[in-house]
């Protein structure tokens, strides 16, 4: 006999969705990840001034903003036809690191840790009813424990942005042509101590903790596969300091294969969205929302290479490279994240180690009358697209394909479940009036719902409208 | 913890980013532990909570008979009634941002509206305002304290906790902001001031100097920023060599833009009017 279970809300993630499952015999057959909240950033970026739409788009979330002006600033360098130098590149980089750092940590501590460590329960906000906390007491405090300490070091990472940035969330200084602010010997050696500190909290504390939840939840490397098909847009990648990360590529059917970017696609037969197409390339298309659609049940659309499902992220940039194949599955995927963040600090400390200071190549832009850029790069949640167009030397079209669109995507059109949905699939339920596995299966991708449903827009009366240019 | 002598703190995270908290675990001095222990009881928060789906739903309207202090980052989403911002499902019902507020917000001692898009509507009512999105103050029929921001700034929201816990409700402007925050300009206090004086103008971003003829915001935009700084006070916008953009200011983002004025620089220039 089978069993419906709904969890919403997922907390512990940004942004809202619900999971619902169908068990049976205690394990999962079916999955959906229902992404719900929609804001429309859009059609609100059509119209504006194309250099708002750095300040603008990286408000799509506050998590990860900086990846959003990273990648805003990326299409227009292509509209615009700026290429910033390879300087202007590495502060700007830089800054980007900072922001994988920050929510890296704060992923790992605050949003799964809760998940596998017992959380002082005199704490309100702590309070919950997981039976499955497996470690020892003095293991658990210590990790509990590191769970506030680590908001020091994650409000460091942010620290280190804003040396740069001005703030975080929501940075100034990362726009087209690189950077607003110039380096400078006290603001590298700041975040070099900073950076310092920070290299032994993660080797010393927290890749432990990790090793440490690992050992004791073994079995969490033996759910949440998925397709196991891996997908990067590459980053950190140079021509004078060379590969410090990866280059774009993707892995399926047991080979890496080169990234083809024309044979990106979005479907929404399974989203509140209506269109002429049900599948289209970024540029072609921006459909309306439409929450009346008979079968549809997310407001995340499914975002496809060739027609396949893909996964992005920590895990899948740490196998492309070649740093982390241990396997892909709940447990692989927090291991590789945490492991990640060493690699990031490595990374970061190549680039200040080659930033001259008191360059500035900020230009006064011209905006041309007409032209179009998209602007791909691998960010903290994985592949993040900015695809745009200038019209009248405005904001024409705007279309954004984001880490967790890939991650959460609903259905295709073929009805093959998105990646998350196909790894909650074949999850052992132990008990299913508290299903603890579903959650930490799910929160393994880093889920970020703001960023996956704030995309599309528009309303019955304009679908006749023609939305493209 | 003497849970017995703080009050409680709900925060609800509705139509926005989420930026607001995660700017909140970025205070210190006081930092999140010590607001934790030592200020309120936090109850509920989505990114934080530790319970999920139905126990985290109890959790929240568990206060309804209590008292609360409410906290909301994010706009209020009205289209569909709501049903473009569904924040879980309790006792069989699905709970939309709007019905919780409504719930929820007259019920609380004291209504916090936390950065731009629960004060004004903000990025998340930028035109067309595809959710069809409010802010709080539009659909409670109640006093809200407002801090406008993007984000709100950890410092902004924990001295009016504070001023709340300590002296009672701060002193409040006409539009509900506290005026020990949103009394002064950013232009009055600005280190860059002296530039303006003498009229040494930045031509583009990335200049040393006054960037008023880029559009900068400072003029119009009451709020501590040239004094307070952010991120550990190590920066703020002016002095990453960037226009303030308003967004403290209500009307942000819409009537703040363009937030770079490149264009309009340059017609100015030939008009003769600068």
């Amino acid at each position: 006999m089978s069993e419906k279970i709904t969890i919403n809300p997922v907390t512990r993630i940004s942004g809202f969705l619900e999971i619902e499952v169908t068990v049976e015999n205690h394990k999962v057959i079916d999955a959906k990840t229902k992404g719900r909240l929609f804001r429309g950033f859009e059609l609100m970026l059509k119209g504006r001034d194309p250099l708002d739409a750095i300040y603008y788009s990286e408000r799509i979330c506050g998590i990860c903003s900086t990846a959003h002006s990273l990648a805003s600033s990326l299409a227009l360098e292509k509209a615009l036809n700026i290429i910033p130098t390879e300087q202007e590149q590495y502060l700007r980089d830089f800054m980007h690191g900072c922001e994988f750092i920050q929510n890296h940590i704060r992923h790992f501590y605050q949003f799964t840790v809760p998940d596998y460590i017992k959380m002082p329960q005199s704490y309100p906000l702590y309070q919950n009813r997981n039976y499955d906390y497996r470690l020892p007491k003095a293991k658990n405090d210590l990790i509990q424990k590191h769970y506030f300490e680590s908001l020091e070091v994650s409000r460091h990472a942010h620290q280190m942005l804003a040396e740069f940035g001005g703030k975080a969330p929501h940075n100034h200084g990362v726009f087209v042509g690189g950077t607003t602010m110039q380096a400078s010997a006290d603001k590298v050696i700041s975040v070099k101590s900073i950076l310092f500190d920070m290299k032994k909290f993660i080797d010393e504390i927290m890749i432990p903790d990790a090793g440490t939840i690992a050992q004791y939840y073994g079995d969490y490397y033996d759910n949440g596969q998925g397709y196991g098909n891996l997908l990067s847009y590459g980053c950190f990648d140079y021509k004078d300091l060379g590969t410090l990360y990866l280059k774009p590529q993707i892995y399926i059917d047991g080979s890496i294969r080169e990234l083809h970017t024309d044979r990106i696609t979005e479907e929404i037969d399974y989203s509140w969205y209506t269109d002429q197409m049900d599948s289209y390339h970024p540029m072609e298309t921006i459909p309306v929302d439409d929450q009346n659609k008979t079968g549809a049940y997310s407001w995340i659309k499914s975002s496809r290479l060739e027609n396949r499902p893909f996964e992005c992220g920590p895990l899948a940039r740490q196998w492309l490279s070649g740093e982390y194949r241990n396997g892909i599955s709940t447990m692989d995927r927090t291991v590789a994240r945490v492991l990640e963040v060493k690699k990031i600090t490595e990374i970061l400390s190549t680039l200040l180690d080659n930033i001259v200071p008191g360059v500035n190549t900020q230009l006064e832009y011209e905006i041309p009358v007409s032209a179009a850029g998209a602007g791909l790069t691998d960010t903290t949640r994985g592949a993040l697209g900015h695809w745009l167009k200038i019209d009248q030397s405005l904001l024409s079209f705007y279309q954004i394909i984001t880490p967790s669109v890939w991650n959460l995507s609903s259905h295709g059109n073929d009805g093959f479940p998105g990646t998350a949905e196909k790894a909650l699939i074949g999850t052992e339920i132990e008990n299913e009036d508290n299903p603890v596995e579903l959650g930490r299966v799910i929160r393994s991708f880093d889920p970020c719902v703001s960023c996956a449903t704030h995309v599309i827009y528009g309303n019955k009366k304009s679908k006749t409208i023609q939305v493209v240019p | 913890m003497d849970d017995n002598n703080k009050k409680n703190l709900v925060w609800m995270e509705l139509t926005g980013c989420s930026g607001n908290i995660i700017s909140l675990l970025n205070a210190y001095e006081p930092d999140f532990q010590y607001m934790l222990d030592q200020m309120i009881n936090l109850i509920y928060d989505h990114s934080l909570l530790a319970s999920e789906g139905e126990m985290a739903m109890d959790k929240l309207f568990g206060m309804l008979d209590q008292e609360y202090i409410l906290a909301i980052e994010g706009a209020i989403s009205t289209k569909n009634n709501g049903l473009y911002n569904v924040i879980g499902t309790w006792r069989g019902e699905t709970i939309t941002g709007l019905k919780a507020v409504q719930l929820l917000g007259e019920k609380a001692t004291q209504v916090i509206a936390v950065g731009a898009c629960a004060s004004h509507g903000g990025v998340s009512a930028g035109a067309p305002n595809p959710s069809e999105s409010v802010p709080v103050s539009t659909v409670l029929n109640r006093k809200v304290i407002k801090l406008p921001g993007c984000p709100c700034h950890p410092e902004w929201f924990l001295s009016t906790l504070a001023h709340l816990l300590l002296y009672g409700e701060p002193e409040l402007d006409e539009e509900g902001r506290p005026v020990f925050l949103y009394g002064v300009t950013i232009h009055q206090r600005c280190e860059r001031r002296s530039y303006f004086d003498s009229g040494v103008f930045a031509e583009k971003l990335g200049e040393p100097t006054c960037m008023f003829k880029l559009g900068c915001r400072g003029p119009v935009t009451p709020i501590d920023c040239p004094i307070r700084k952010w991120n550990d006070a190590v920066n703020w916008p002016v002095q990453s060599n960037t226009p303030c953009i308003g967004c403290a200011q209500f009307g942000f983002p819409d009537k703040m833009e363009p937030f770079v004025k490149y264009i309009q620089n340059k017609n100015q220039q030939a008009g003769g009017t600068v």
